[in-house]
């Protein structure tokens, strides 16, 4: 495919040019509530879709239910935090494990078979998951949801204090912080054995089978992966926004927009996913809820449909060389 | 058991769509809640009988689907399958977000009086609703399996599905047949959802929620059969009712999605899973 720049970035160096935008974002501006909120979300938003995209843009598993597992994550974590009085770090921990759980219990199943079935039981999932949040109601409070979920502790670090309740910037860049860990993780896995074989599962299941790659197994720990860091950002959610409720936690917003944002971003790429998902929270946020208040997602649907047909690698994907 | 039937019914579009060429159109709901609309409107302005107000409504649904079709499926139909779900399922998202912008999130529901009246069998109250309902369910399992079977567009539809390129050498126009077949499975589609609105509600929500059902109730009957779902419908139409019965109403959506699970574990190709 023709690039439409003349130079080819290489995927290391557009990572680092996104980190040192991130960092300076706050300062740019100049650390308004309201503006850092959004970008906060952005960021958690990034985070699921690099996660996401490792089991889509890798190993090739579309799933249309990631918000099972955020909402696993967030509500394991106020609850663990809340009721076994566990620390909320070590409690995103916890949450991750139980959405590594979740994975299990959708993914054994679902991946025995080839083609649509996974995609479509996950999203089942998801349904199923906000249904018994919403009916166990001694555990989970029901449709009242959660209120004053405990923030992070205060972190006491050489002669800094990061307080998680009163800053937003601190949240920004604990945010950050995980996104670009889990985007490290993704890349080490990437070009590790495991992650060739993710790679060739994408490419031809059977011929991957066929050369001894465990196909089964790939995918679930993809999934496992996967699962793992959304769960973590659904905890880290949680402790952030301290309230949820099975509308909130479960949104299939939290399914959508990764997969608007990894292939917006460039579904070939590791880092794309994250850099489309910042880049259509801005869109969304500053233009398209100007148009359409209450149907403003429909530009999501036409822009998935758009980049599908006519710019499969995305917006990064034709000027990523891949490394 | 009735309501199993109705099932059958919605679903009918998706299977047919997935038995013939292998897609999942994740916007199968929303064609479904398009027509819901529609007839919703017909009797709200010009107090159309819903069931006049049938065919007209399938007709515009077979339109969106035949449009979705040229405009963006046929673009990438030789695609991996992973690209035509993420399509039907950004179309599914359009689609819905626009009802919700030009409809509100409000629940429509077609209220027609004589459709309510019940009738009594043998000391059970069934609507007249869901007896039409059930009835052309019925009719449109069985009428799109002999067109299948003995219609010479038929034959060339399951030939395209066995093997395409066969298909091209025998002088099939398997680019013709996957149009034709995708804007049959939006009339299906199409059919359903004004009976939706007659026996429940059509929201711009409901759409995903129905596409999901869809696949789980294909699933159940096996791939490729068509037959399958009158009585997978059933299957899980009781399972249901006796969920709300026995357990409590709110846990009525887990029998269906447990058994699901259960179905891809034991037994993957479905209950009545056989090659069209």
């Amino acid at each position: 495919m023709k690039s439409f720049l003349p130079l080819q970035v290489s995927e290391k160096k557009i990572a680092i040019i996104t980190l040192v935008v991130v960092l300076a974002l706050p300062f740019v501006l100049s650390f308004n509530p309201y503006y850092l909120s959004i970008f906060i979300s952005a960021l958690i938003l990034g985070s699921v879709s690099l996660a996401w995209n490792l089991l889509a843009g890798v190993c090739g598993q579309v799933s249309f239910g990631h918000a099972a597992f955020f909402g696993i994550g967030a509500y394991a974590s106020a609850l663990l935090v809340m009721k076994a009085t566990w620390n909320p770090f070590l409690a995103m921990v916890g949450a991750g494990v139980l959405g590594v759980l979740g994975a299990l219990i959708i993914g054994i199943p679902a991946f025995r078979l080839r083609g649509p079935y996974f995609a479509l039981s996950i999203l089942g999932f998801a349904e199923v998951m906000k249904l018994l949040t919403l009916n166990l109601t001694r555990l989970t409070e029901g449709s009242k949801g959660i209120f004053n979920i405990p923030s992070l502790p205060l972190i006491k670090l050489g002669g800094m204090t990061f307080d998680f309740y009163i800053s937003r910037t601190t949240n920004y860049y604990l945010a950050a912080v995980l996104m670009f860990a889990i985007y490290l993780s993704i890349y080490l896995i990437r070009h590790s054995n495991i992650g060739l074989a993710m790679s060739a599962v994408h490419g031809d299941e059977e011929t991957a089978s066929g050369i001894g790659v465990p196909v089964f197994k790939t995918k679930v720990i993809a999934l496992m992966v996967s699962a793992f860091c959304t769960a973590l950002m659904g905890a880290f959610y949680a402790h952030y926004i301290h309230f949820l409720n099975p509308d909130s936690a479960f949104d299939g917003f939290w399914s959508v927009m990764p997969i608007v944002g990894s292939l917006f971003g460039g579904i070939g790429t590791l880092i794309g996913p994250s850099i489309g998902a910042l880049v259509i929270t801005g869109l969304d946020e500053f233009l398209f809820k100007r148009f359409f208040e209450t149907g403003h997602k429909l530009f999501f649907g036409l822009l998935l449909a758009v980049v599908i047909v006519w710019a499969p690698v995305g917006l990064l994907g034709k000027w990523v060389r891949k490394r | 058991m009735l309501e199993g039937g109705n099932y059958a019914l919605y679903c009918l579009g998706l299977a047919f769509v997935f038995g013939i060429m292998r897609i999942i159109n994740m916007a199968h709901g929303e064609f479904l809640v398009l027509s819901g609309y529609i007839a919703y409107w017909l009797l709200v302005k010009w107090g159309f009988n819903p069931l006049l107000s049938l065919p007209i409504a399938a007709v515009i649904a077979a339109g969106a689907s035949f449009l979705s079709y040229r405009v963006f499926l046929q673009r990438i139909r030789t695609t991996p399958e992973l690209n035509t779900l993420i399509l039907t399922f950004g179309i599914g998202i359009f689609l819905s977000n626009l009802y919700l912008q030009l409809w509100s999130a409000d629940i429509r529901s077609i209220g027609v009086d004589w459709m309510e009246k019940p009738l009594m069998f043998s000391g059970i109250y069934i609507s007249f609703g869901e007896i039409i309902t059930f009835t052309i369910s019925f009719i449109g399992v069985l009428a799109l399996h002999s067109f299948l079977r003995h219609t010479k567009i038929g034959k060339a539809i399951r030939i395209t599905a066995i093997d395409r390129d066969a298909a091209t050498l025998a002088g099939i126009n398997v680019e013709r047949v996957d149009l034709l077949a995708f804007s049959i499975g939006g009339l299906l589609a199409g059919l359903g959802g004004p009976l939706l609105g007659m026996l429940s509600f059509v929201s711009p929500g409901t759409g995903l929620h129905i596409t999901v059902k869809a696949f789980i109730l294909t699933v159940l009957a096996g791939v490729g059969s068509i037959r399958g779902l009158i009585a997978a419908g059933m299957i899980l139409g009781i399972g249901e009712a006796m969920t709300v019965t026995f357990v409590s109403s709110s846990y009525r959506e887990l029998f269906g999605f447990t058994l699901f699970l259960v179905i891809l574990l034991v037994r993957p190709s479905g209950l009545f899973g056989k090659r069209i």
